[in-house]
C-alpha cells in the first residue's frame, strides 16, 4: 500500500469505528497502531510510537491553557456572569422585533470571551434565555435556536479550547489564535443580530414573541454592578495577552484567581461548588489532552507513512487551485461535523490539509480561524450536535423535541457557513488584529 | 542498490540547519555516492512536528522513528551534559566557525560525547553551531554590564547562570517568540540573544541599543544516525556519511557567521545602537560569575569521564584557533 | 455457583477499581487547584518582587501530566471519554443484545490499547529510575523524569482494568450526552 492509500484506509476506519460508537481516542490511537505495524511490519517501532506520543504529548506548558481557562469559565457560570450580561441585554433590546434573541446573541457574545467551551453557553443561556423567550410567545424553535447558534460564540471568540488544540497541532502560537478570533467572533454575532432583525422582518412567524409589558429602564447601577465584573475579567485576561503583560498560560490562571474573587464577593462560591468545578476542570482536561494524545499518535503514524510528504508532491504535481482545497476541506469538515465534536474534527483534518496549506504561503494562524469555524457548524448539524443536545437536556421540556432545536438552529448554521466563506475570501478579517 | 532514509527533526523546515539539510547535506551525500554508483539515497525528510517535537529527535532515533535526526542538545542536559560545553565557557570565542570546528574534534578525540549518544541507541555523526554569539539587547541605553544591575533579564537555558554574577540582576525565562513582548512591556529590560535571532523578531524595534559583550558561540545541534540503522548500512555509505557530516558541520557554522553579519548590519539599519564592552568589562563580568566550566568538567568527572581533560583540550584548541577567553576557566 | 462466584469476585473488583480511580481522581483534582495557584505565584513573584520562580515552567509540565493521568481513569469510570453513541442509542432500542454485544467488543479493545500503553511506558519508568534522568536546566531548575512515567504507567494500568470490568459488568443505559456534571447556580 502507498501512503496516500494507508493515510485514506486510515481515515476511513477511524471514521467508521467511531461511527460505530468506539471512544474517539482509542479509534484514533489503536487504527494508528495497527497502520504503523502493518505498513513496517514492525511491531516494536508501533509500540515506540505509543511510548513517545504518549510521553509528550501532554508535557507542553501551553496545554496548561486548558485546565486554566475551563476552570475560570464554571466559576463565572457559577458566579453568575451569564445571566447578568444577559439581563443587562435583554433590557436594552426588550422592545426591538426578536429583541430578547438579539439580547441572547450579545450577551453570548460578552460571556464567550470569558469562557472556553460552548457548552457552558448553551448550558447557562438555555436555562436564562430559553424561558423569559417563551414567555413573551416566542416561537419555541426559534428560542432554541438562538441560544444553539450563539453557542458556537464561545469557542470563537477567545478564550477558547478549539483555538488552544488548534495551536498545538499546527504549531502556532496560542495568543496569535486567540488575537484572530476576536473580529470573525464578533462578526459572526453581528450576523447573528443582522439574521435575527431579517427573520423577524420577513418570516415573523418563524420568530414569534410580542413586546414586553411594563418596560422599566434598569437603573445605571445595576447595570454597572453587573457588567463591570465580566468587563474587568475580559480586561485582564484579553488584554494581558494582546499588550503582551502575560502569556496565556498566566492569563488563565490569573483569570481563574480573578473569577473565584467575583464568585466569592458574591457569596455564588461555596466549598463544595469550588470542588466540583475543579472535579469537573480535571475530568475535561483529561478527557481533551487525552485525544489531543490520541490525535498525535495519528498525526506521527502519517508523518511516518510518509503522507505530508506525498501530499505535498502531489499538490505541486497538480493544478488543484485554491479553491478546491478550500471546497473540499469545508465539505469534509461539514460531512465529519454531522457526527464528531469539534475537537476530534480538528484533530482529524488539520494534519491531513496542513502539507498542502504551506506550501501555498497561506498562513497557519487564519487557517486556523477558518478550521475552528467550519468544525463549530457541526455542533449545530445533526445526527450529532452537541450544542443541540445539551440544550435539549439541560431544557429537559417534552414540548421541545431535539428535532425543533435542530430545525431551529438551522438557520444560524446557514449564518455560520456565509461567515465562513467571507473569511476564506478575506484572510484579513482574521489577521488585521495581529500586524 | 536503493537506500532509504527518514531524516527527522522537529523545527520546521524553513529553520537554517534544517534548510542546510535539505539544500547542502542531502545533495552533497547524493554526489558523493553518484561518484561510484553502487548506491543511491531514497530521503523521505519529514520536519516540523509531523513525526516528533523539537525535544523529542533524541528519542525519535533512539526508537527508530527515524533514521538520521538532528538533535536539539540543550533539551537534554540530563542525557547529554557532555554536550554543554561551549554554553559553560562563555566569554572565549564569538566564532561559530571556531567552536563547531572544536567541538566536533573533542567529541572524535574523547569518548564521552559518543558513549552519551551510544547510550540513547544513536551514532554521533556531526556539531552544528548554528548562533554567533549571545549579546545583550536592552530598551535604554547601555553601555556596560553595569548597566544590568538590579534589572530583569531575559534569558533561557544556561544563560540564565551568566547573569549570577550581576548585582541584583534577576533572569526571566521564556522562549525566543516571547521576548519581543516582554521587552515591550517592560516585563524585562534586557534580553539574552543573538543578532540573527534578534532580527528575526524585530527586537530592534522594542529594545534599540545592544551591547556587544560577545558571550560566545554556543553548539546547540547535533546530527545523528540511529544505531541499528547505522549497523545496517553498507561501509562506502557510512564513510560519505561521515565526510559529509564534517562538510555539513562547516558550511552551517559559515551560513551563521554570514547570517550573523547580515543581522548586525540591518540591527543598524532599523535604528540600532551597537556599543562594544571593553575588554575590562567583559573580564569582570566573567570573574563575577561562578565558574560553571569547572562545575561541569567536575561533573562529569565524578561520573568517571574526563571532564576536566575535555575542558582543557577544548579551550586549548579554541586558543590555537586565536580565540583566548577573557578568564581562565581550567582555573581553581 | 461458579457464575454466583464470579458475580462477586466483579463486583469486589470493581468496587476496588473505582475507590482507586476515585482517590487519584482526589489527588488530580487538587493538582487543578495547584497549578491555579502556582502560575500565579510565578506571575506576581516576577511583577510586583523583581523574583520570577524559575521552576514554574517545569512545575506547570509536570502538573499537566498529574491532571490528565490521575483524572483519566476517573473519566473511563464515569463514561465521559469521548464518544458518538448515536448508533449504539439506535440499535439498543431495536436489538439491545447486539449493542450489548458491540459495547463489550468496544470496551474490551480499549483495555488492550491501554494494557499496550502501559506496556511500553514500563521501561521507560525502570529506565529513569536507574538514571535518575531529569528535565530543566541544571543550576536553575530541574525535576526528575521518573514519577512522570510512573503516574502515565499507573493511570494506563487502571484505565484497562476499568475497562475490563465494564466488559464483565452489565451494559449501562446509553446516554446522548453528557451533561456538565454539577448544577450551575443560575
Ligand atoms: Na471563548
Ligand atoms: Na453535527
Amino acid at each position: 500500500m502507498s501512503p496516500v492509500e494507508i493515510g485514506v484506509a486510515s481515515v476511513i476506519a477511524i471514521v467508521i469505528l467511531i461511527y460505530m460508537g468506539v471512544y474517539i481516542p482509542i479509534a484514533l490511537g489503536v487504527v494508528s497502531f495497527v497502520s504503523i505495524w502493518l505498513m513496517r511490519d514492525n511491531f516494536d517501532l508501533a509500540m515506540n510510537l505509543l511510548k513517545i506520543a504518549v510521553g509528550d504529548s501532554v508535557m507542553e506548558y501551553t496545554f496548561a491553557t486548558v485546565p486554566l481557562f475551563t476552570f475560570m469559565g464554571l466559576v463565572v457560570s457559577k458566579a453568575g456572569l451569564g445571566s447578568d450580561i444577559y439581563g443587562v441585554m435583554s433590557s436594552g433590546f426588550r422592545r426591538v422585533k426578536g429583541g430578547i434573541g438579539m439580547a441572547t446573541v450579545g450577551a453570548n457574545a460578552v460571556f464567550a470571551a470569558v469562557t472556553g467551551s460552548s457548552i457552558a453557553s448553551a448550558s447557562v443561556f438555555s436555562k436564562v434565555s430559553v424561558p423569559q423567550m417563551l414567555h413573551y410567545d416566542y416561537n419555541p424553535r426559534f428560542a432554541v435556536g438562538v441560544v444553539a447558534g450563539s453557542s458556537v460564540l464561545g469557542m470563537i471568540i477567545p478564550p477558547s479550547a478549539m483555538l488552544i488544540i488548534y495551536s498545538f497541532v499546527a504549531e502556532q502560537s496560542v495568543g496569535d489564535m486567540f488575537l484572530a478570533g476576536v473580529v470573525p467572533g464578533l462578526m459572526l454575532a453581528a450576523a447573528y443580530v443582522a439574521a435575527i432583525w431579517f427573520m423577524g422582518r420577513f418570516f415573523p412567524d418563524f420568530v414569534g414573541g410580542r413586546p414586553a409589558e411594563g418596560y422599566e429602564r434598569m437603573p445605571w447601577r445595576e447595570i454597572a454592578s453587573k457588567t463591570l465584573p465580566t468587563l474587568g475579567l475580559i480586561v485582564v485576561v484579553l488584554g494581558g495577552i494582546y499588550t503582551g503583560w502575560l502569556t496565556p498560560v498566566e492569563a488563565g490562571a490569573t483569570g481563574s484567581l480573578v473569577a473565584l474573587l467575583i464568585a466569592a464577593v458574591r457569596r455564588r462560591m461555596t466549598s463544595r461548588g469550588l470542588w466540583e468545578a475543579l472535579l469537573e476542570t480535571g475530568h475535561i482536561t483529561a478527557s481533551i489532552l487525552f485525544l489531543v494524545t490520541a490525535a498525535s499518535i495519528y498525526s506521527r503514524m502519517l508523518g511516518l507513512a510518509g503522507l505530508p510528504n506525498e501530499l505535498g508532491d502531489m499538490l505541486a504535481g497538480s493544478n488543484a487551485s485554491f479553491f478546491m482545497i478550500m471546497l473540499l476541506y469545508v465539505l469534509l469538515m461539514l460531512f465529519l461535523g454531522t457526527l464528531l465534536d469539534t475537537a476530534s474534527i480538528i484533530l482529524i483534518v488539520v494534519p491531513l490539509f496542513l502539507p498542502l496549506v504551506e506550501p501555498m504561503g497561506l498562513s497557519l494562524v487564519w487557517f486556523g480561524i477558518i478550521t475552528v469555524v467550519g468544525a463549530e457548524i457541526g455542533l449545530l448539524t445533526p445526527p450529532l450536535g452537541i450544542s443541540c443536545f445539551v440544550i435539549k437536556a439541560t431544557l429537559n421540556d417534552d414540548r421541545i423535541s431535539l428535532k425543533d432545536v435542530f430545525l431551529g438552529a438551522l438557520p444560524f448554521a446557514g449564518v455560520m457557513l456565509i461567515i465562513l466563506i467571507l473569511l476564506i475570501r478575506y484572510p484579513a478579517l482574521s489577521l488585521y488584529i495581529l500586524n | 542498490e536503493k537506500i532509504k532514509a527518514v531524516v527527522i527533526d522537529g523545527y520546521p523546515a524553513r529553520s537554517m540547519w534544517v534548510q542546510e539539510f535539505t539544500n547542502f547535506f542531502i545533495p552533497e551525500m547524493d554526489k558523493k555516492l553518484a561518484e561510484t554508483g553502487n548506491y543511491e539515497m531514497e530521503w523521505q525528510e519529514s520536519y516540523g512536528g509531523s513525526i516528533v517535537k523539537p525535544k523529542g529527535v533524541l528519542e525519535g532515533i533512539k526508537l527508530g522513528l527515524g533514521d538520521i535526526g538532528i538533535v536539539t542538545t540543550i533539551f537534554h542536559s540530563s542525557k547529554l551534559p557532555s554536550q554543554a560545553i561551549a554554553a559553560v565557557t562563555p566569554f572565549v570565542s564569538p566564532d561559530a566557525r571556531a567552536v563547531a570546528k572544536a567541538v566536533d574534534e573533542i567529541a572524535r578525540e574523547f569518548p564521552t560525547m559518543q558513549n552519551e549518544f551510544a547510550e540513547e541507541n544513536q551514532v554521533y555523526l556531526a556539531t552544528g553551531v548554528v548562533l554567533d554569539t549571545y549579546q545583550v539587547f536592552s530598551v535604554d541605553p547601555v553601555t556596560s554590564p553595569k548597566d544590568l544591575e538590579g534589572s530583569k533579564v531575559a534569558g533561557a537555558g544556561m544563560n540564565l547562570r551568566y547573569l549570577e554574577g550581576i548585582e541584583g540582576a534577576a533572569g526571566v525565562r521564556g522562549g525566543l517568540t516571547d521576548f519581543y513582548n516582554m521587552l515591550q512591556t517592560g516585563l524585562v529590560e534586557q534580553a539574552l540573544l543573538w543578532p540573527e535571532a534578534a532580527a528575526t523578531f524585530k527586537i530592534s524595534e522594542v529594545a534599540p541599543h545592544m551591547l556587544a559583550a560577545d558571550l560566545g558561540a554556543v553548539n546547540s545541534k547535533t546530527v545523528t544516525v540511529n544505531k541499528d540503522y547505522w549497523d545496517s548500512l553498507p561501509d562506502e555509505v557510512k564513510e560519505a556519511l561521515q565526510e559529509v557530516a564534517i562538510l555539513y558541520r562547516d558550511h552551517v557554522a559559515n551560513v551563521a557567521m554570514e547570517r550573523a553579519s547580515e543581522s548586525r548590519d540591518a540591527y543598524v539599519a532599523a535604528g540600532g545602537t551597537i556599543t562594544e564592552a571593553t575588554a575590562e568589562d567583559r573580564a569582570a563580568w566573567a570573574a563575577a560569575m561562578p565558574n560553571i566550566a569547572r562545575e561541569w568538567a567536575e561533573g562529569l568527572d565524578a561520573k568517571g569521564e574526563p571532564g576536566t581533560e575535555m575542558l582543557k583540550a577544548y579551550l586549548g584548541k579554541l586558543e590555537a584557533a586565536g580565540f583566548t577567553g577573557v578568564r581562565d576557566w581550567t582555573a581553581e | 455457583m461458579v457464575p454466583a462466584a464470579l458475580k462477586k469476585t466483579v463486583t469486589v473488583l470493581s468496587t476496588l477499581g473505582n475507590g482507586v480511580a476515585i482517590g487519584a481522581n482526589v489527588v488530580g483534582t487538587l493538582v487543578v487547584l495547584g497549578l491555579v495557584l502556582i502560575v500565579n505565584y510565578d506571575v506576581v513573584a516576577r511583577g510586583v518582587f523583581n523574583a520570577p520562580f524559575h521552576g514554574a515552567v517545569e512545575l506547570v509540565q509536570f502538573s499537566m501530566v498529574l491532571v490528565v493521568f490521575l483524572q483519566l481513569p476517573d473519566v473511563v469510570r464515569v463514561n465521559r471519554l469521548t464518544r458518538s453513541d448515536g448508533f449504539l442509542a439506535v440499535i439498543g432500542h431495536s436489538r439491545p443484545k447486539l449493542a450489548a454485544a458491540i459495547r463489550h467488543v468496544i470496551d474490551t479493545v480499549s483495555a488492550i490499547f491501554m494494557t499496550l500503553i502501559a506496556v511500553a511506558i514500563w521501561p521507560e519508568f525502570t529506565d529513569m529510575w536507574e538514571s535518575k534522568d531529569y528535565f530543566g536546566v541544571p543550576g536553575v531548575f530541574t525535576a526528575p523524569w521518573w514519577p512522570i512515567k510512573l503516574v502515565i504507567f499507573l493511570s494506563a494500568t487502571l484505565c484497562a482494568v476499568i475497562f475490563a470490568l465494564k466488559v464483565l459488568s452489565p451494559a449501562p443505559r446509553p446516554e446522548r450526552v453528557r451533561l456538565p456534571e454539577h448544577e450551575d447556580t443560575e
